[in-house]
């Protein structure tokens, strides 16, 4: 079996740290894993979809549509954007609420859709959604946004959306950012706690 | 990111990047040299050497473009030392011209080329090009991995393969296997070899007549052989008796295996130049229906129905008649195409689909972040010349210059290219042309076009954006940074010194953070005579961002006043997107205010401050 991660957001807001995390505590479980890390613009404000696959039997680096068991977005619009990829009855979505207007919205007269909206847009693909004010909380706890990437691991797996353990995520924490190391692992117990 | 599994211990399972994969199969060939100019999907190639070259004690750089990095290490090569360049498929074109006579000559030390094509073009904006047509053209042997321990173990292969016939080799990637990542079991890493020597040989580093024929005849003998030696690159697997088939190579065979398909025979060639004859006479000469898996170009297909007239007439091969030639494919594009030919069952999408359809979503493409130098000259440039100027555009973060509001970039081609069609076209017309290109596509390409142009002499204006880094690509020096690949000083090349070396007469350099200055010198150098050339300096913030993150601090944030009632709808034509609106009032997001002021410098004036919290500048 494998299990599917789908992590979305928009450049800047630690994507590709988060997908290394997950992979990386994956790999100490012993799960053979696979998937995608797009560089490239996503740098430069753009979305940013990678794909993290975890299990026995794994082969394409990207989730076949329709087929991702989380769908982990740090930012909310981007968890539509990636619906393609979502079903009904499999896939579990963690939503860090914090909004990123794009400047187009304002240049091209579009509009940002409100939470309320953004809740009934991905109802119709998830079997449970998760929202989570995450970037905030971090900002207002440690003084930047940026752990809120850390904290919605912390989310996925209390709601039971993500099947790693919470000691081999903080050993991938540790070994992959020994510096952010103390700050990280209170983002990431932020919620674990607050479930208890 | 330094990934420390790089550098993990003999036996351990890691999760690696194909890219990184790339550099430990090099480190445990024993590589002692490499030389590299950044290009996406390959570039953390060369991120990861420069990471561990001095830990590890081989020699790494980047280079001032493909082509001088392949030269270097050829000259490694040539003098024993393995060696190891890696480039995007548009760099191969730039590197060509020695890469030919270079497999003629031969090597001595390993020599391999790791060229990762961009089918659907993720990061790159040129040509959607098949690089496997190159390895034919110049009778260069290609190996194909198609996940991340291939990555590593192919590159092993490809050293060996190197050295023994003493040919360069080209191990291929595409974005889904330099970019995807995977579990990777490590093997030792072998003690680099970093010094050699060149042994003078007066028949053998020149292609001239008569030897140029012996040396052609030489490279077809090698490729034969090879093709016979490293058959073992391809396998084959499922039911032998199955009369039906798949033949795949790179990423496309990953997807068929994700398919579990039932009864049907896959081949994988992992050796796609030469591709062995006797393999593809075993897989066919039973079946009778065969689909090949290959993206872009028909390569594997063609050889295939060659080969299939002699052995197999009656074969029914699928091909690029069911999948399409361009973009890249996935597993489910490839379940839908072979569904009907395979009866296979294929998953209901229609509800996702008209879920899918109600969706709106607000346009997101990638931007020029906050506080980008690049902004702020578009900005005073196009403040001061107005739209009737036609735009040369060239590659690096500036092309996000195409988008609105600035829509400043009216061709973008390929490296350098902005300079020479500029010449072309100002000779021909009286139109006014502004040159953009970026200081480190400057070093790259741009010197031959604007020695060409002063030379001619047509009026045009080259504005030079520095950033004093390659930017796009991850924060790679150039000869203009003023530090080396591995963080040793250097004596930085000034862009300004060489326009001037030219005999150009109207060189200035400004702070791209100051419009003032910026707009007069525009206003200045758009009434003189002849090439003049603007350097435009400023650091890229985001380079800047993370130099202050080391350093435990932060930009100063800037705020629009409260109570501000006058109008600011020039934000609009500045589209910072730290800047949002809210109806028709404007805020500046404190998270994403990188400090750069130039906001304040275009607003009336008091209507933009820093904020009163007085971050520490």
């Amino acid at each position: 079996m494998t299990f599917n991660v789908l992590l979305c957001g928009v450049g800047g807001e630690g994507v590709l740290f988060t997908s290394v995390i997950i992979a990386r505590a994956a790999n100490l479980e012993g799960y053979e894993v696979r998937g995608t890390q797009l560089h490239g613009l996503a740098q430069r404000g753009g979305q940013i979809p990678t794909h993290i696959r975890f299990g026995k039997g794994v082969f394409s680096p990207t989730i076949p549509r329709g087929e991702a068991d989380l769908i982990l977005a740090l930012e909310p619009v981007e968890a539509a954007r990636e619906c393609y990829f979502a079903d009904k009855k499999r896939t579990g979505f963690v939503i860090d609420t914090y909004p990123i207007i794009p400047v187009y919205t304002s240049l091209l007269k579009e509009r940002y859709p409100s939470p309320e909206e953004i809740r009934k847009m991905i109802a119709p693909f998830a079997k449970k959604a998760v929202f989570v004010d995450a970037s905030n909380i971090c900002k207002e706890k440690f003084g930047d946004p940026i752990y809120g990437n850390v904290m919605a691991i912390g989310v996925a797996i209390s709601s039971g959306l993500l099947p790693l353990k919470q000691s081999s995520v903080e050993k991938s924490l540790r070994y992959t950012a020994p510096k952010y190391w103390e700050q990280n692992l209170k983002a990431f117990r932020m919620d674990l706690k607050f479930r208890d | 990111m330094e990934n420390p599994d790089i550098l993990e211990k003999a036996g351990k399972k890691v999760v690696l990047l194909g890219n990184e994969a790339i550099v430990r199969g090099a480190l445990e060939a024993g590589l002692g040299f490499s030389a590299c100019y950044p290009g996406t999907p390959s570039s953390e190639v060369g991120l990861t050497f420069a990471d561990i070259a001095k830990k590890v004690g081989f020699y790494f750089e980047w280079s001032t473009n493909e082509k001088v990095a392949f030269e270097a290490c050829a000259g490694a090569a040539f003098c024993g030392v393995r060696a190891l360049t890696a480039m995007k498929h548009f760099g191969l074109n730039v590197a060509t011209d020695s890469v030919f006579p270079v497999a003629y000559v031969g090597v001595h030390g390993g020599l391999v080329i790791n060229v990762a094509d961009d089918p659907f073009g993720h990061s790159s904006g040129q040509s959607e090009e098949d690089t496997r047509r190159f390895a034919r053209v110049g009778n260069i042997p290609m190996l194909e991995p198609s996940n991340t321990q291939e990555c590593k173990d192919f590159t092993m292969i490809a050293f060996e393969m190197s050295e023994r016939y003493e040919i360069p080799v080209f191990l291929r990637t595409t974005t889904m296997v330099s970019h995807s990542a995977g579990t990777v079991k490590l093997g030792p890493v072998r003690k680099p070899k970093i010094r050699g020597k060149f042994v003078k040989n007066f028949e053998r580093y020149y292609c001239i007549r008569p030897i140029l024929q012996k040396m052609h005849e030489n490279i077809l003998k090698k490729i034969d052989r090879i093709e016979r030696d490293y058959a073992r690159l391809n396998k084959a697997e499922g039911d032998p008796k199955s009369k039906k088939g798949i033949l795949a190579n790179g990423v496309s065979y990953q997807y068929a295996k994700e398919l579990d398909l039932k009864n049907v025979r896959i081949g994988k060639l992992g050796l796609t130049y030469p591709i062995s004859r006797k393999f593809i006479i075993d897989f066919i000469k039973n079946l009778n229906t065969l689909i090949v898996l290959e993206e872009l170009e028909p390569v594997i297909e063609d050889f295939v129905r060659g080969v299939a007239k002699d052995v197999n007439p009656k074969l029914k091969i699928y091909g690029k008649d069911i999948l399409p030639r361009v973009s890249e494919y996935s597993t489910e594009l490839i379940r839908e195409r072979i569904a009907p030919i395979l009866k296979i069952k294929k998953p209901d999408f229609s509800e996702q689909e008209r879920e899918l359809k109600k969706l709106k979503l607000p346009t997101r493409k990638a931007v020029m972040c906050p506080g980008c130098p690049h902004r702020s000259t578009f900005y005073a440039v196009k403040k001061v010349l107005g739209e009737n100027v036609v735009w040369a555009g060239d590659i690096g973060c500036y092309l996000l210059g195409i988008f609105k509001p600035f829509e400043m970039q009216d061709f973008i081609l390929s490296m350098g290219a902005s300079l020479g069609v500029t010449h072309g076209i100002r000779k021909v017309s009286d139109q006014k042309v502004v040159v953009f290109i970026g200081d480190s596509t400057f070093f790259h390409a741009g010197m031959p076009g604007l020695a060409n142009m002063k030379y001619n002499d047509p009026k045009v204006l080259v504005v030079v954006m520095d950033n004093n880094i390659t930017a796009m690509t991850g924060h790679q020096p150039h000869p203009g940074t003023g530090f080396s690949a591995v963080g040793e000083p250097k004596e930085p090349i000034k862009i300004e010194d060489i326009a001037k070396s030219f005999g150009i007469k109207n060189v200035r350099v400004v702070n791209a953070f100051n419009q003032k200055e910026l707009q007069a010198t525009v206003k200045e150098l758009d009434s003189k005579p002849g090439v003049s050339v603007l350097v435009s300096r400023g650091m890229c913030r985001l380079l800047m961002k993370k130099m202050l993150k080391k350093q435990g601090r932060k930009f100063p944030l800037f705020q629009i006043e409260p109570g501000e009632k006058r109008n600011l709808g020039l934000l609009d034509k500045f589209a910072c997107p730290a800047i949002m609106k809210r109806g028709n009032r404007y805020y500046i997001n404190p998270d994403m205010c990188w400090g750069c002021s130039v906001c304040s410098q275009i607003c009336p004036p008091g209507a933009i401050k820093p904020a009163a919290k007085g971050e520490e500048k």
